[in-house]
């Protein structure tokens, strides 16, 4: 029987090490298979570790790939309305008049979003809502100036959908 | 005597307006009553908007009188007149919203309002011509400032809606916007203070006894205290507000359900426009337009309205739009997939 075979190795280096006489042994019935349900056990932990650590590992490198991704893209993002913000804020100081004080308003308030937000903490749940609101008051901001300000692989939030009416 | 106690009421085709080569999606009468005669704007799937003119102030004709082909570069979903009657707003897929001014006999277009992501659906003007307000597929409001020398400001992008928004209409009366979507609720916004902060003040959903699907359009009678909504679920529903509250700017004036009216179209109700004698017009999708009167025998459930009179295949396709002439009364135009628009009149067959 080739599932006994297999067992009989430990079934004796059990007998080596511990107490278990041969007579207790094949007697007790249980015992004879209960070895091959640990050896199970400890290959299923074996592998587990082993999967873990790669798993780790290989995860470690996804997510670090991920991170340096979508931190480029939020941080171009942020770096492009922080440069807007800056020449608007400029234009402002040189001529005060130049736009209109709704739209200075909301320069003001792109700035302070800006100024907050919450670069080296990722996982701070705030960063989507102050996203999202600068993405708004930047395009109601180019809407009323009449202008589009765009850069390659600027986010475009419309995903496309099927037509409706 | 009262309407539904008028005999032989029917709804009599007077003209038939032909020249759109797609559906046609929307319509609007020019408000300005000084004119003699009466003026009419569609717009469609071709791309176009046309503007028809009754001959004279008597005259049942209208002739097409300018044809604007060169606005938008997809499907014009809705436009809309200023209060004055001088602009023409146009709403389109093209993700633009178009402002039109009458130069003589030829229409300009004197600005284009960009800021919507995609398909711009519906656009209105509040009662002063000061603001206007946009809606589109990107589930966003728009509130825009109406300046001196054809420039439009932002003044705030609304987010609430959780779907594309169907139609935006600004309260008769009072600086109060309404939206319905295809999230199947109908929000009203207002500004709060005077920081250009408008947020949503009310939703009305299912849970409000509002509609179970989406919601197409909405329009007010008279006086401003009432409201009438038609949805995909193939209802009607009337709300009430006190307008007295709500002109005195209290926050706490909220609209409530009144009644539904069920079982009148089979298809979904794309439509509906309250006239200044109190008649509620609807176009559906069955193709038929229904007209409804609110009934004299008040229930302790509050106001009921009666079917008034239903035309069956009143056009060929799928109803659009329907719009009660401002200046004449009982004069009805809708709009519709077959490609025509009707000019309708409420008269009696005696």
């Amino acid at each position: 029987m080739l599932l006994f075979s297999a067992i009989h190795p430990i079934n004796i280096s059990k007998m080596k090490s511990g107490l278990v006489s041969i007579s207790t042994c094949y007697m007790d019935l249980d015992d004879i298979f209960g070895p091959s349900l640990n050896l199970e056990d400890t290959h299923l932990n074996e592998g587990y570790q082993e999967g873990y650590k790669t798993g780790f590992a290989s995860g470690k490198d996804d997510g670090h790939e991920v991170g340096i991704k979508t931190g480029f893209i939020t941080g171009e993002e942020l770096g492009f309305y922080r440069g807007c913000i800056d020449v608007w804020t400029s234009v402002i100081q040189i001529e005060p008049t130049c736009f209109s004080t709704r739209v200075q308003k909301k320069i003001k308030e792109m700035d302070e979003l800006v100024s907050k937000y919450p670069i080296l903490d990722p996982e701070n749940e705030n960063v989507t809502d102050i996203m999202g609101l600068l993405r708004l008051k930047f395009r109601a901001i180019c809407a009323t100036l009449n202008m589009k300000l765009e850069y390659k692989g600027y986010p475009k939030a419309s995903e496309p959908n099927e037509i409706q009416f | 005597m009262t309407l539904l106690e008028e005999e032989g009421l029917q709804l009599r085709e007077v003209q038939r307006l032909e020249g759109h080569t797609d559906r046609v999606w929307g319509l609007a009468w020019n408000p300005a009553t000084g004119t003699a005669a009466a003026m009419l704007a569609s717009c469609g799937g071709d791309k176009t908007v046309r503007i028809w003119q009754q001959r004279t102030a008597s005259s049942t004709s209208f002739d097409c009188k300018a044809v604007l082909e060169e606005t938008h570069t997809r499907t014009v979903r809705s436009c809309a007149w200023s209060p004055s009657g001088k602009k023409l707003a146009t709403a389109s897929f093209d993700a633009t919203t178009a402002i039109l001014e009458q130069n003589g006999d030829d229409f300009d277009c004197v600005s284009t309002l960009e800021g919507h992501e995609n398909e711009v659906k519906s656009v209105s003007w509040n009662a002063s011509g000061s603001l206007l307000a946009t809606c589109s597929r990107d589930k966003c409001v728009w509130i825009w400032e109406v300046l001196p020398g054809d420039e439009f400001d932002c003044v705030s992008v609304l987010q609430g809606h959780t779907q594309d928004v169907k139609m935006v209409q600004w309260h008769p009366t009072v600086d109060v916007l309404f939206s319905c979507s295809y999230d199947n609720t109908i929000k009203i916004w207002a500004e709060d203070g005077d920081s250009d902060d408008w947020r949503c003040v009310q939703t009305l959903g299912e849970s409000n006894s509002g509609h179970s699907s989406t919601v197409w359009a909405l329009a007010f009678n008279n006086t401003g205290d009432k409201m009438v909504t038609c949805s995909d679920d193939l209802t009607i529903k009337v709300w009430g507000v006190d307008i007295s509250r709500l002109q005195s700017g209290d926050d706490n004036a909220s609209w409530r359900h009144l009644c539904t009216l069920s079982g009148y179209h089979e298809r979904t109700i794309f439509s509906v426009h309250w006239s200044r004698e109190g008649i509620i017009a609807t176009g559906a999708a069955d193709d038929a337009i229904c007209l409804f009167v609110e009934s004299e025998d008040h229930s302790v459930d509050g106001p009921s309205y009666k079917l008034l009179y239903k035309k069956e295949k009143a056009h060929d396709m799928d109803i659009n739009s329907v719009r009660w002439s401002p200046v004449e009364n009982r004069v009805l135009a809708s709009a519709s997939d077959d490609g025509t628009i009707k000019i309708w009149k409420l008269d009696s067959i005696h």
